[in-house]
Formats: structure tokens, C-alpha cells, sequence
């Protein structure tokens, strides 16, 4: 083994330039690189943390905004349900009462014109009685007694019928 | 016969020009290769080798976070990335081949004779990893104590001097050792891995032809040594240097 003084300092002088050129040229900006590139993934991971944690927030709303529709189309569904049965009610005691009202009506004109029938025939009656006496008896009943005897018949068939 | 390593003296003072060489070299692919993978930087599409160096960067995080706490070793990251990707290439490059170059009769290199140790003929190694030198490894073992120590002295400067007297004043001589024995180890422990694993290839090259399979099964497991010594030299650099500089508070 020999030892050469020579060798030892310019292998002294050679490391320190190897190590300054290397800390200046390369490592200096390569490590600046990798704290970079650590911020921007730090910086992306908080991003993606913030992302996921607003998209739970909104999924929240979201579920409770689809209740309380869900809540109101089921109130108003009931409400049309109550709503058309009460109507339909309504509808059909309207309905029951008009027919009532039209049956009484109906009924009181039909009372009406059969009394009127009834009246008209007691006259036409009585002047074809008289006509049809007065051609059978002519002169041999005065005016005065025809009419004595026809009212006693009238009375007889009122009774009968 | 022996490989001798390319020496020329200039007014007294020796140079390997082997271990330049490698040092150049491995420096100059290292601050390529750290080129290339930082020179399009992309916080969202990362290219292939800027994925490669950040796990790389990673892992040396990853080593400060076991060593010592790492809010606190950050700072370090850069060293430790320097220290493991040179050591790990340096490793490497005495691995896929060798270049050997005969001299007969004096040679001279840009003009200055190479040093042949006093015979007429020689067999000059060029290439070789650079930390299968003792002054390469002992430059960066040196290199990272002598930072340790600078750091536990300014930052915490109360323990760090507290704790050669510990855990009684009269253990000052075995915390000196200690410390003295921390480089030592540091960088020769780099410097006998990798170069026992050149000294093997080169046994294993002169078995001929049957020792190719050897120099394949060699030759995986000097690159998983390789890989492995850098990754304890890096680690024991952050454990010095958070032993010393770091101080804990719950103890």
C-alpha cells in the first residue's frame, strides 16, 4: 500500500468542486422540484378533501329536499283526495235535492191540471147534459127545474165517483 | 510481472497519474450524469433518469432519517448524494476492464519520465477505481470527520465537548482513540473492499480461459460490494456527523 500525499489533495480539491457543482447545478433544483411537487400533491389532496366533503354536504340537501317534496306531493294528494270526495258529495246532494224539488214540482202541476180537468168536465158536462135534455124534453121542462134535476144527478155521480 | 502505477515527480512531489485520471474521470461522469438527469425538470412528468436520481434522492433521505433525525440532517442531503453516487461509479470503473500499457526502456509522459522503479521493463495499470486508492478514500473519509467535527463544535458545542470526557474524565485517552481511529476506519475499510476485489480480478485473469466463469461470479459481486460499501460509507458519514452535531434531547 503506498500512500501519495499528491493524489490525497487533489482528490480533496475534486470532491469539494464535484460537491459545490453538484449542490449548485443539480440537487439545489431537484429537491426544489420534489418540495414542489409534494406542495402541489398536498395542495391537490386537500382539494379532493374539500371536494368530496361539499359533494356529501349537497347529497345531504339534496335527500332532504327530495323528502320534503316527496312530503308535499303527498300532502296535496291528499288534500285532492278530501277535496274531490267532499265535491263530489256536494254534487250529489245538489243533484238529490233539484230531483226532489223537480218530483214536488211535477207532482203539485199534475195535482193542478187534473182539478182543472176535472172542473172543465164538471162544466162541459152539465151544458151537454142540458143540451141533450133539453133536446130529449124540449119544451116540457121550464129552464129552472132542468137544471134542479141535473145538479141532483151531478151530486149523484160526484158521490159516485 | 507487476503492474506499477504511472508516476512522474515534478520538482519533488510525486503524482499518480492513474489516480488522477480516475478521479477525473469518475468526477467528470458523475457531474454528467447528475447533468443530464436534472437538466429537464418536471414536477409532473419526470423523465426516466430525473425518476432515477429522485429515488436516489430518496434513498439517501432515507439513510439520514435512520442515522439521525432527518428535519434536523437535511442539510446533509446534498453531501450524502455526492458522497454515495461518486463512491458508487468510483466502485464501479475498475470492474469492466483494464488498460495496461508495456514499457520498454524509459517512457515519458508529456514530456516528464514515468517513474519504472528502477527496472527496464514495466507494465504501467491506467485504469482502476479511484477508492481502490488509500489516499482517495482516506481524502473522503477525512473529508466528512473533519465536517463532523466542525459541525458538532459550532452547533452543539456544549456536548460535543462534553462527551470526550465521558463517561468519566479518565476515559478522555479512549474517546481520543476513538476519534482518531473514526477516519481510519472510515476510509479504509472503502479502500480494502474495493481493492482486494481488483487484486482478486487480477488473480482470476491469470487462470486463462477457465477463469472466466470465477471473473463473471467476481465480477457481480465486486458491483454488489461496491454498492454496498457505498451505501455504509454514506451511512456512517450521517451517524458521525448526527452524533456529533445533532444533539438529542431526551437523553
Amino acid at each position: 500500500m503506498s500512500f501519495n500525499w499528491t493524489t490525497f489533495v487533489i482528490q480533496l480539491v475534486s470532491f469539494g468542486l464535484l460537491f459545490w457543482f453538484l449542490q449548485r447545478k443539480a440537487f439545489g433544483p431537484l429537491l426544489g422540484i420534489m418540495e414542489k411537487r409534494r406542495q402541489a400533491i398536498q395542495e391537490q389532496l386537500d382539494s379532493a378533501s374539500n371536494n368530496r366533503s361539499d359533494a356529501e354536504r349537497l347529497i345531504e340537501e339534496q335527500k332532504q329536499a327530495l323528502q320534503q317534496a316527496r312530503k308535499e306531493a303527498y300532502d296535496i294528494i291528499e288534500q285532492a283526495k278530501s277535496t274531490g270526495s267532499k265535491q263530489a258529495e256536494d254534487i250529489v246532494i245538489a243533484a238529490r235535492n233539484e230531483s226532489n224539488r223537480l218530483k214536488e214540482d211535477a207532482v203539485r202541476d199534475i195535482e193542478t191540471e187534473k182539478n182543472k180537468a176535472v172542473a172543465s168536465l164538471k162544466a162541459q158536462v152539465s151544458g151537454l147534459s142540458v143540451l141533450i135534455a133539453s133536446k130529449i124534453i124540449e119544451k116540457q121542462v121550464d129552464e129552472q127545474t132542468q137544471k134542479q134535476l141535473v145538479d141532483e144527478y151531478l151530486q149523484e155521480v160526484g158521490n159516485k165517483s | 510481472m507487476d503492474h506499477l502505477a504511472p508516476k512522474v515527480h515534478i520538482g519533488g512531489i510525486t503524482f499518480d497519474l492513474a489516480a488522477i485520471l480516475m478521479i477525473v474521470i469518475t468526477t467528470a461522469i458523475v457531474m454528467i450524469l447528475a447533468s443530464m438527469a436534472t437538466r429537464n425538470l418536471s414536477v409532473d412528468k419526470p423523465g426516466k433518469l430525473q425518476n432515477f436520481m429522485e429515488w436516489v434522492v430518496e434513498f439517501v433521505s432515507s439513510i439520514i432519517g435512520m442515522a439521525t433525525d432527518f428535519k434536523r440532517g437535511k442539510v446533509y442531503i446534498g453531501l450524502g448524494l455526492t458522497l454515495i453516487i461518486y463512491i458508487f461509479i468510483g466502485n464501479l470503473l475498475g470492474l469492466p476492464f483494464g488498460i495496461i500499457t508495456e514499457a520498454h526502456g524509459q517512457v515519458h509522459f508529456l514530456g516528464l519520465p514515468l517513474d519504472m522503479d528502477g527496472h527496464e521493463e514495466a507494465h504501467f495499470s491506467w485504469w482502476k477505481s479511484p477508492t481502490a486508492d488509500a489516499a482517495v478514500t482516506m481524502a473522503l473519509a477525512l473529508t466528512v470527520i473533519a465536517l463532523s467535527h466542525i459541525q458538532g463544535f459550532r452547533q452543539n458545542r456544549k456536548h460535543y465537548l462534553k462527551h470526550y470526557l465521558q463517561p468519566w474524565p479518565v476515559f478522555l485517552p479512549i474517546n481520543l482513540i476513538e476519534t482518531a481511529a473514526k477516519p481510519l476506519t472510515l476510509g479504509l475499510r472503502l479502500y480494502g473492499n474495493i481493492f482486494a476485489g481488483e487484486v482478486m480480478i487480477g488473480v482470476i485473469l491469470n487462470m486463462g480461459f477457465y477463469g472466466i466463469p470465477a471473473l463473471v461470479i467476481w465480477q457481480g459481486f465486486s458491483t454488489f460490494v461496491g454498492a454496498i460499501q457505498a451505501f455504509v460509507f454514506t451511512m456512517l458519514t450521517m451517524v458521525y456527523i448526527g452524533q456529533a452535531s445533532i444533539h438529542e434531547e431526551d437523553h
